[in-house]
């Protein structure tokens, strides 16, 4: 098993499927698109197809939303096996999923759902991700997600967690800038100090993407909006700490016309080029 | 609380039975709203005609009754509404072009995307030079996607209608029993209506029985005739013979 993930510096969209045609029409100025990884495993037809037709053209990365690795009652198996056989497919840039878990046995949330940051929690996150990374032989990137509930018997902080994760299994990390600005003003701490206690070499990806309003003054990570001004600035600092990382925009509501999308990410082309220059 | 604990009973207030009751705090109230509003969304997407036909009310009160009874239990969202089918067509017993309908949306939409087989080239099983006894113990392996189920409604004629818009009036009622199978070959989904005696036939072959039993259960003098259509509509992936 390879122990590392070279970095990879690009910019990248999502592959939707209002995009497909345009993907396989012609080739699209995008470094690298990152695919939902359920929505091509188990699976054949044109959706496959599509993927492997835009595989010759761009380099993919696949980003999962089900693996529940901070599940307690550990990982399920035919599900890796599904991701497995999807990777050895399309040779994707790496695999990442969310510092989360999903479900219990028989019951899947289909959602995010927020961990206690204890000492407990971390030995059973840091569990299923050497079992996850033995499996897909590769290291995975891990990725904060929003939350909008906390837990007090938490111990460590989000960024704390998530640096003991990548220490104890190898692991990377994706930071989503949009994640940490919206847990930040949910839980009502300093996004800055999120980025600050993150281990730079670790970092690989990062994801923009944008929010909404929730009740109460919370916000609510919905990807059915341009990324907000506070996010780009939070970018723009993410930029200057971790460099040219591959960064993508995140969009699967309201999803706009590739061109729109494509306009966005020249504004994180240029926020890092501008932040680098400085 | 053990961290197994913890999450027995954070999944437990998020998909509690009584929408009404107060969540434990206020992210616990966004969690529950996005669990259902998700699954929700998954079975409006699914079921897409279905909910034209019967109205956005009455679907919701019956995608909030299989939110409900039907906890997801599969790693991918695209299974969720497998058995929404059934439960409509119990919902809606006055109206069995309800279930059917739902069946063959979901039936379709798993066809498109189901795992790759490609279709038997007749070649090649002309070219296998089996014998008479090899004949009668060929077994065959179905096209991707291949599911089929008995209708008694002018479901097909239904779901046509609803794509173009011209549904309203439309009667459902067929009087008679047909057989309706879904397959796909190469990337498109296809689907047809079978009498009873070809069904049988095929219905005994999609079950793994050897054509010599298959052709016991039908007419025989129309089996060459069936075969040729089968093959030639892509309903076969692969075949096998055990002698």
């Amino acid at each position: 098993m390879s122990q590392t993930i070279a970095p990879f510096t690009g910019f990248g969209l999502g592959l939707r499927k209002p995009h497909h045609r345009a993907y396989l029409e012609a080739e699209q100025p995008v470094d690298f698109v990152e695919i939902i990884s359920e929505n091509f495993m188990a699976c054949g037809g044109q959706p496959l197809a599509t993927l492997e037709a835009v595989r010759e053209r761009h380099p993919v990365a696949m980003h999962g939303v089900s693996m529940g690795l901070g599940s307690a009652h550990g990982l399920d198996r035919g599900y890796l096996a599904e991701l497995k056989a999807l990777a050895r497919r399309i040779d994707p840039l790496w695999i990442s999923d969310h510092l989360c878990w999903t479900g219990v046995p028989g019951h899947n949330s289909h959602d995010l759902l927020p961990l206690p940051y204890t000492e407990e929690a971390l030995d059973v996150f840091v569990r299923n991700v050497i079992h996850a990374q033995d499996v897909l032989e590769r290291p995975l990137l891990v990725e904060n997600p929003s939350s909008y509930a906390a837990f007090a018997a938490s111990t460590l902080s989000e960024w704390e967690f998530l640096s003991a994760i990548a220490e104890r299994t190898g692991c990377y990390l994706l930071l989503d800038v949009n994640n940490i600005y919206v847990s930040s003003v949910n839980h009502g701490f300093d996004p800055r100090e999120f980025l600050r206690g993150i281990p730079a070499d670790r970092v690989r990806q990062m994801h923009l993407a944008g929010h909404s309003q929730g009740p109460e003054g919370m916000l609510i990570d919905t990807h059915d909006a341009p990324v907000c001004a506070e996010v780009w600035a939070l970018y723009a600092e993410a930029a200057q700490r971790f460099g040219t990382t591959a960064t993508m925009i995140e969009r699967d509501d309201a999803i706009p016309p590739l061109d729109t999308l494509l306009a966005e990410l020249d504004l994180a082309r240029a926020v890092t080029r501008e932040r680098l220059a400085a | 609380m053990s961290l197994a604990a913890l999450q027995r009973a954070f999944i437990a207030e998020i998909a509690a039975s009584d929408e009404d009751a107060p969540a434990s705090s206020l992210g616990m109230q966004i969690y529950r709203q996005a669990y259902r509003g998700r699954l929700a969304a998954a079975l409006e997407i699914s079921f897409e005609r279905t909910r034209c036909w019967v109205g956005e009310e009455s679907f919701a009160q019956a995608a909030a009754h299989y939110i409900l009874t039907h906890p997801p239990h599969c790693w991918t969202l695209d299974a969720y509404g497998a058995d929404f089918p059934a439960l409509l067509g119990e919902l809606f017993a006055e109206n069995p072009e309800v279930g059917e309908l739902a069946w063959f949306e979901w039936t379709l939409q798993q066809a498109f995307a189901a795992p790759d087989r490609a279709a038997l080239d007749p070649a090649a099983l002309a070219a296998a030079g089996l014998d008479e006894a090899q004949w009668a113990g060929l077994r065959f392996t179905m096209a991707a996607g291949y599911a089929a189920r008995p209708v008694r409604t002018a479901c097909l004629a239904l779901w046509r209608a609803l794509a173009e818009g011209e549904a309203d009036g439309f009667d459902p009622a067929s009087g008679e029993w047909r057989r309706l199978i879904v397959w796909r070959r190469d990337h498109t989904p296809h689907f047809r209506l079978l009498d009873a005696d070809e069904f049988a036939v095929l219905d005994a072959l999609a079950r793994e029985r050897t054509l010599g039993e298959a052709t016991a259960t039908g007419d025989p003098a129309r089996l060459g005739e069936w075969l040729a259509q089968w093959l030639g509509e892509g309903l076969f992936s692969g075949f096998s013979t055990a002698l």
